[in-house]
Parts: structure tokens; sequence; C-alpha cells
């Protein structure tokens, strides 16, 4: 996956964002990328008016009832190759209503996803973090944790050994 | 309207250019900042107050193997209120300013830890023991 | 000026046995029983005698309780400073109420909300159809019941889609939504067009219902709410959390000390300045003029920076929990906050002065849009929208909450009735937020910022409370319940009252228009929505599939 955004996006990209569902703040956050103070445009990224037209989808918020089948079309919609951000704790997860019943949940249930930004609402330094980690520009800097207290006997054996870090 | 357009124009000039030098230079979050968390496992002691408060429910308590309790934190739903650094009794979870969160695996963004839990003898309930080794050292090196 | 009192007694004089209670619950709020059969001849004699102002309609399931659901309409006396709730006890086996939509217009998505989350069959009702759930959601399952588990997802039946409007003879229909590039958020517009002019439209909004108000209701507690409250929206999200925490604590009599309504104070007005300077910036992006955005948004992030500062995040300051407020505002940081301010309010002066002249934009916002007084009144909309046809409601003044009875400042009014007045409306707004801020900080005394809160909240009170959000008036009513949690909660944010007016203001406009007039609304689809809301057609914008374009 890498190797593709490196070879085909190296200039720039331009994005189109959508809202699924979600509470503004995300989508806020977005526009406020683009204003004089990060300016996202001196990337060379571009929010276009069409689908067509874009390489990224950058979706906020949990994806309804209503918005799932609209959400299916628009990402068939934009041409290949293309990158899909999850922006928010609800694109990621499903956010406080992962559950809720007029609910599908997170973006990745609907739609394959790429990259995730989580954040309630992410910073906009964490989305340019976030477009500059999947250009392979810089790396990630998050990665699981797991910690077990020792020096306890241990009684049967665990069946999960998650890899440990930190 | 041209003293307007004018006017307009003064303006952006007077304001110059405001770029901030992010992601060349570092931009950290002002002091008391809710970012991603972080918890002490050593002062742990498994009383899941956090998973009572938590509104998003991302914090998941499990019970295994006589007596292990784990504890996962989920971080795609966290909204980063810090409801559970309020009400830790211990000080255990804190907040820190981590605010560069962004991977392309959800694996990546979960904190699990492990304590082990005695229970109580005279009213059953779970409590966490001393290290032995801290033992020890009060009670010295003796059987 | 009419007490409580004298409401209790005129309605009671008038209506004698058919008023089953009638009592102050919470101070300056009436609840008012009435028989199902007088609900019409009470709702006739209040519009035409005392003339409330109408809020909104809302349903409890009672049904464990004493078999019934009570239907309440809530209704304002602004310049007295009283709500009135007159309360509809329906069987549960047959349930079914008159309409009131034909004598109050702006009654009309509330009962059909009603029928649609709870199955109260509205008799009567001139447009009954499906107004919230999903297009995919089965009939007969109705989500607000309390035997309906709130995370059960039924199956889908997609021939329940919503009929729209057919278009009248001679026109073309044009499909806004939605997906659109100018709308933030999914909603969808169908217009009917004749040429360039708009003949008439429809709506299908709702496409951000996420079943709020039943998750609070099944699973979380008093203080765990205030966060998801501040989540109906990204931008005036520090109002609802304030306007559901009030409502909890006048329904159970805490106290919420002085400072701590002072920091309420600040930071709803902090907020009201940075989506001012949002909605200039999307207003002007929305016209085509790309450095008003830039430069008011410039302005407008020091806010955002203050902000993350005093409360630890730039948006969702998570500040309110039930009784007070949970971090300080320390003396330390005062000086920034009014270094801040003021270089806000020069630069916003400096913006005003360069943008009023500018008859480029005279000739885009001025008579476009018109909303008269008289369709302002009977679809009851609020906010910076009414103001602007020459209406001064505010709820700062008429229901004063947090610190402002104790605090001086003017309401923005213009008679214009147009686009350009509702600009002007809320850029007064952003200078008097910025006074309102130093008044506060000057007069904020020292003590503590969380009040007592009993162990267990009693259960079974009630209590409204109105907020002004940036775009208009919030309303919040609480009921407590059992187990320390509330039995129900139900919201209205002000965009719901606002939208409905867009039929009325666009027609005879052209297609070109559409997006800044509904921008004028300053609309916010995800507080419209927390309950679901069922948008009309389809409608991926782009790409229309076979089917689709046959089907029209």
């Amino acid at each position: 996956m890498f190797s593709i955004l490196e070879k085909c996006f190296k200039k720039s990209i331009w994005v189109y964002h959508t809202n699924a569902s979600a509470c503004n703040g995300c989508d806020i956050e977005i526009i406020n990328a683009l204003t004089p103070f990060y300016d996202a445009e001196r990337f060379g990224i571009k929010l276009v008016g069409s689908p067509r037209h874009a390489d990224a989808l950058l979706v906020t918020g949990a994806v309804s009832r209503q918005v799932c089948p609209r959400l299916k079309t628009l990402y068939e919609s934009v041409p290949d190759p293309k990158v899909v951000f999850a922006i928010g704790s609800c694109a990621t997860g499903g956010g406080i209503w992962f559950d809720s019943y007029n609910m599908v949940g997170g973006v990745d249930k609907v739609i394959p996803v790429n990259f995730y930004i989580p954040g309630c609402p992410p910073r906009p330094e964490a989305i340019l973090f976030g477009v500059a980690v999947a250009l392979g520009l810089v790396d990630k800097k998050v990665a699981a944790e797991y910690l077990k207290e020792k020096g306890f006997p241990e009684l049967i054996k665990q069946e999960q050994q998650t890899t440990v870090n930190e | 309207m041209f003293i307007s357009k004018l006017k307009q124009v003064l303006i952006c000039l007077k304001a110059g250019r405001v770029t901030l030098p992010y992601p060349y230079e570092p931009s950290p979050p002002p002091e008391g900042f809710r970012g991603k968390l972080k918890v002490d496992i050593d002062k742990c002691i498994g009383c899941a107050g956090c998973a009572n408060v938590c509104p998003s429910g991302a914090i998941e308590v499990t019970d295994f193997d006589k007596g292990w309790r784990r504890i996962q934190f989920h971080l795609t739903r966290c909204i980063s209120c810090g409801r559970c650094e309020e009400v830790c009794p211990e000080e255990a979870v804190k907040l820190t300013d981590e605010f560069e969160l962004s991977t392309n695996t959800k694996e990546d963004l979960a904190v699990t830890i492990e304590v082990y839990m005695d229970t109580c003898q005279r009213c059953a309930r779970c409590f966490k023991p001393e290290h032995p080794l801290d033992k020890m050292m009060i009670t010295g090196f003796r059987e | 000026m009419l007490t409580t009192r004298e409401i209790i007694e005129t309605l009671k004089t008038k209506f004698n046995k058919q008023i089953l209670k009638a009592e102050e619950k919470v101070s300056d709020q009436v609840f008012v029983r009435v028989v199902p059969d007088a609900l019409i001849p009470v709702i006739c004699f209040l519009n035409k005698t005392l003339s409330p102002r109408f809020l909104i309609n809302s349903a409890t399931d009672m049904v464990r309780q004493d078999g019934k659901y009570i239907v309440s309409y809530i209704f304002s006396f602004d310049s007295e400073k009283i709500f009135l709730c007159i309360q509809v006890a329906v069987d549960a086996a047959e349930p079914g109420i008159d309409s009131i939509t034909p004598i109050i217009a702006g009654a009309n998505w509330s009962e059909r909300e009603t029928r649609d989350l709870l199955g109260i069959n509205l008799r009567n009702h001139p447009d009954p159809r499906r107004l919230v759930l999903a297009d995919d959601w089965p009939e007969g399952v109705y989500p607000l019941r309390k035997d309906f588990p709130y995370d059960y997802k039924p199956p889908s039946e997609p021939q329940n889609k919503v009929p729209l409007k057919k278009p009248p003879e001679g026109t073309k229909v044009i499909p806004i939504g939605p997906f659109y590039p100018v709308l933030e958020e999914p909603a969808y517009f169908k217009l009917f067009v004749d040429g360039e002019t708009i003949v008439d439209c429809d709506y299908r909004g709702f496409y951000s219902h996420r079943g709020i108000e039943k998750i609070a209701e099944s699973k979380l507690t008093y203080n765990q709410i205030c966060f998801i409250a501040e989540r109906i929206c990204g931008i005036c999200g520090f109002i609802h959390s304030t306007c559901y925490c009030e409502a909890v604590e006048r329904a159970a009599g805490i106290e919420v000390p002085l400072r701590a309504r002072y920091i309420r104070t600040i930071m709803l007005e902090l907020e009201r300045i940075h989506s001012h300077l949002l909605w200039l910036g999307i207003a002007a992006h929305i016209i085509g003029f790309d450095t008003l955005l830039m430069q008011s948004w410039r302005i407008r992030e020091p806010v955002m920076w203050l902000c993350e500062k005093i409360s630890g995040n730039r948006k969702t300051y998570g500040m309110n929990l039930i009784g007070g407020v949970r971090r300080d505002i320390p003396s330390g940081i005062h000086d920034e906050i009014i270094r801040v301010i003021e270089k806000i309010e020069r630069e916003t002066k400096e913006v005003i002065d360069a943008v009023v002249g500018d008859t480029s934009l005279h000739l885009r916002l001025k008579d476009v849009g018109i909303l008269t007084e008289e369709v302002a009144r009977s679809i009851c909309t609020v906010g910076p929208t009414v103001r602007g046809s020459g209406i001064g409601i505010d709820s700062r003044v008429d229901h004063p909450y947090a610190a402002y009875e104790l605090i001086d400042f003017e309401v923005a009014v213009e008679t214009g009735c147009d686009i350009w007045a509702r600009t002007l409306v809320r850029l007064k707004e952003t200078i008097e937020a910025i006074k309102i801020v130093k008044q506060c900080l000057l007069e904020m005394p020292d003590g503590p910022i969380m009040g007592e809160v009993m162990e267990e909240i009693p259960s079974g009170r009630e209590a409204i409370c109105c907020v002004e959000a940036p775009r208009g008036e919030a309303i919040h009513y609480v009921q407590t319940g059992e187990d320390n949690r509330p039995y129900r909660w139900k919201v209205r944010a002000p965009t719901y009252a606002n939208l409905q007016c867009v039929p009325y203001i666009i027609k005879g406009e052209r297609i070109a228009d559409v997006p800044i007039i509904v921008g004028s609304l300053d609309p916010c689809y995800s507080c419209t929505e927390r309950m679901a809301i069922v948008d009309v057609k389809t409608g991926a914008e782009k790409v229309y599939t076979k089917e689709e374009i046959i089907k029209g």
C-alpha cells in the first residue's frame, strides 16, 4: 500500500470530503487545515467538488443506516487508485453511538479504510500529520501497548500473545 | 465598492504570512491538553472505576484465569474526555499531550493491562495484593 | 404582566373539569394535564387570548407505570419569562391524538417525529409522511418505546421509502444533496424549477440521526450524558451540554455556585464568537468570496487556541458536570483572555468596515431570501434568522440561565428580513459577546466551582431549559427516573425550527441563490437530526445509476 502511494501520490493529493452523519466537529477541523495557519494547500492538497476528480476520500462520522448505501455509491464513484481516511473517533470506531439502533458503526464496516486519524475532534496538526504518514513523509508514532504485572504465578498459559511494545 | 475592496486588500496585507511551520517543527499543545491516555500499571489496583464512568464504553474489563483481570482501553472509541483520570483513586490513568495518533491499522490503538487480583478471605471481594518483593522489604527477608 | 398563578386561574376558569392537574413544578414552569378531548379547544384558546410562542412537542412512554403515553406541548411566554407545558395522556392500546398543526404551523415536524418514534397516530395532520427514521426502517417498530432495546437493528425493508412531492405542471426537478460541496452535512433538497425560478421544494433530511435520546435513556448516567450532549453538534456543543445540565439542576433543585455560572457564561460567549466568525467564512465561501473565508477564519483561530488552554480541547470543552464545572479559569489567564478578545474585536471591526460598503456583496445578499415577520411567527423560527426580521426573541433575556440575569448587554435586531439583515445581526452579536466576556471576567466572584449534588437524584421530576445557541434557541426537557438515570430527555435544536421555513423563503428565487439562502439560516443538521431523520429521495449527488435516472 505504501509503495503505491509513494509512486502515485508524490506530488499532490486532491481530496473529497464527506460527512457521514457526524457532528461537524471533525469537518470544521478539516476546513481549518486549509486556512492560513495550517495551510494544507502548500502541500498541494485541494478540496474538490466532485468525487470523480478526487484521489482521496476524507470521511468523518459514524455511518448511519440512511447514509450507508449512499456512502458505498460514493466510494465506487471515486476512480482508482484511491485512499480513504477515516477522521475522528466516530469514523474510526463508531464513537459514543457505536451500538445505537440507527447506526451501522465505524466507516470500515461499510468501505475499506486505509488510514485512521482518531481524536474528538483531532487537531488540524493531527490531520496534517495523518496525511504526511500516508504519503510516507514521516513514520507513525503510535503502537499497541500491552502491560502485564510481573512476579505473580501464571496458573494457565495465555491464549493470546499480543506483540509487546514499549 | 472600490474603497471596500481596497480595505479588504489592506487587511490581507497587514496580516502577512501567518502559517505555522508544522510539520517541519513540532507544535506542542498547551498544558492540560487532553490527548492519548497512559496507564501506570504499578499504581493500578484493578477497581474498574474508569470503566464505570467512560461515556463511550471504551474500557473493557474481563476476568480470566482465576484472579487475573484484563483491562482494555479501546482508543478507537476514546473521546479524551478525561473522566477516567478524574475518577481513578490511585492516579494511575493519565491523559498525555500526545495527539499524533494516525495509523493504518486499528490494532495500534489499544492499551491493554493485566493485573493479578487476590480474594479477601473474609468478605470474598477482589483486591490487588502487594508485590512480593515490596512485602519482603517491609517484613524482612525471612520465612 | 401575567404570573404563573394567573395563567393557572385563567385556564381553570375557562375549562373547569377538563383540566385534571395544574401545578408549578419548578419556579416559572407550569405543567397542566388536560383530558384528550380538550386539547384542541385549549390550544385554540391559548392562541387567541394569551398568545404564547410554541416551542416543541414531546412524548414519553409511561406504559409500564400507568398504561399511557404522555404527550407534552411546550409553550413560552417570552416577556413574562414563563414556560407552559400542556400534557395529554393517550391510551396505550390505541394511541391517537388530534394534530395541532392546522392551528400552529410550526408543530408540523415535531408531531411527525412523535408518530415516527413512538407510534402515536395523528388525526388531521396535513402531511403525515415519515420524517425521522431511515428509508428501510420497518413499519410498526417504534424506537423510543421502552420495550425497544437501544441496540436492536431491525431488518431492512426498502419499500418504506418516503414518497416525495410530485413536481407541479411544467416544472423540472433539481436535486441537491445529500453529498454536496457547500453543504457540510448530508441533506437532500428536491427543487421544482421553472427555468431558473424555483416554484416549490421538498426536503428529506435526518441522515444524521444517531439515536442519542435512546442511548441516554438506556445506558448512561447523568454525568455521562454531559459528554454525549456536547457531541450533538461540533459547533455549538457546549450549549447543549449547559442546557442539559441546567435542566437536570432545575429538576433536582441543585444549587450551582455563582463562580461556576460565570465560567459557563464565559465559555458560552467564546463559543458564540467562534461560531459567528465561522459562519461568516462559510457564507463567504458559498458566494465565492474566498478571501473573506480565509481572513475570518484567521481571526477566529486564536479563540480556539484560548479554549484549548482553558479546557484542554479546541472544541469539545468537556467542562460541564451536573452541579457545576470541573475546570476553573484561574486569574493568571484573565489577562491573556482579554488580550485575545480585544485583538479579535479590532480585527472584526476592520472586517465589518471593509465589507459593509461592498456593493458586490449587496447585490448578492440584499433582497434575497426574504422571511416576513408573519411567516416567521407562524413557523416559530428562532435566532438570528428571526431577529433579522424584526422580532427580538433571545433566550438570554427571555429565560435567563447561567449568569445572564446579572449582565448588561443588548440584543441585536434588524428589520431588513433578507440575508443582509441576518449577516448584520450576527456581526453585532459577535461584538456584544466580546463585551459580555469582559464583564464576566471583571465581576466573577471567588468561590467553589462545584455545588452540592445529592447521592441519588429523586425520580419523577421534570424541567425545561432553554439556551441561546448561535443559531437560535435550543430546548432540553428532562424527566428524572429511577436508578440515578434520566427517564426521558428531549432535545430540540434551533435548526429544527428554522429549516421548516425553507419552502417559504426560496419560492420565486433563483437556483443559484439556494445555497446561500439555506446557508443564511446557519443550518446545523447534526443538531437537528439527533433523532433519526430520514432524508428524502436517495441521492449520491454525483453518480446517477440507471435506476435513479429511470426513477427520476
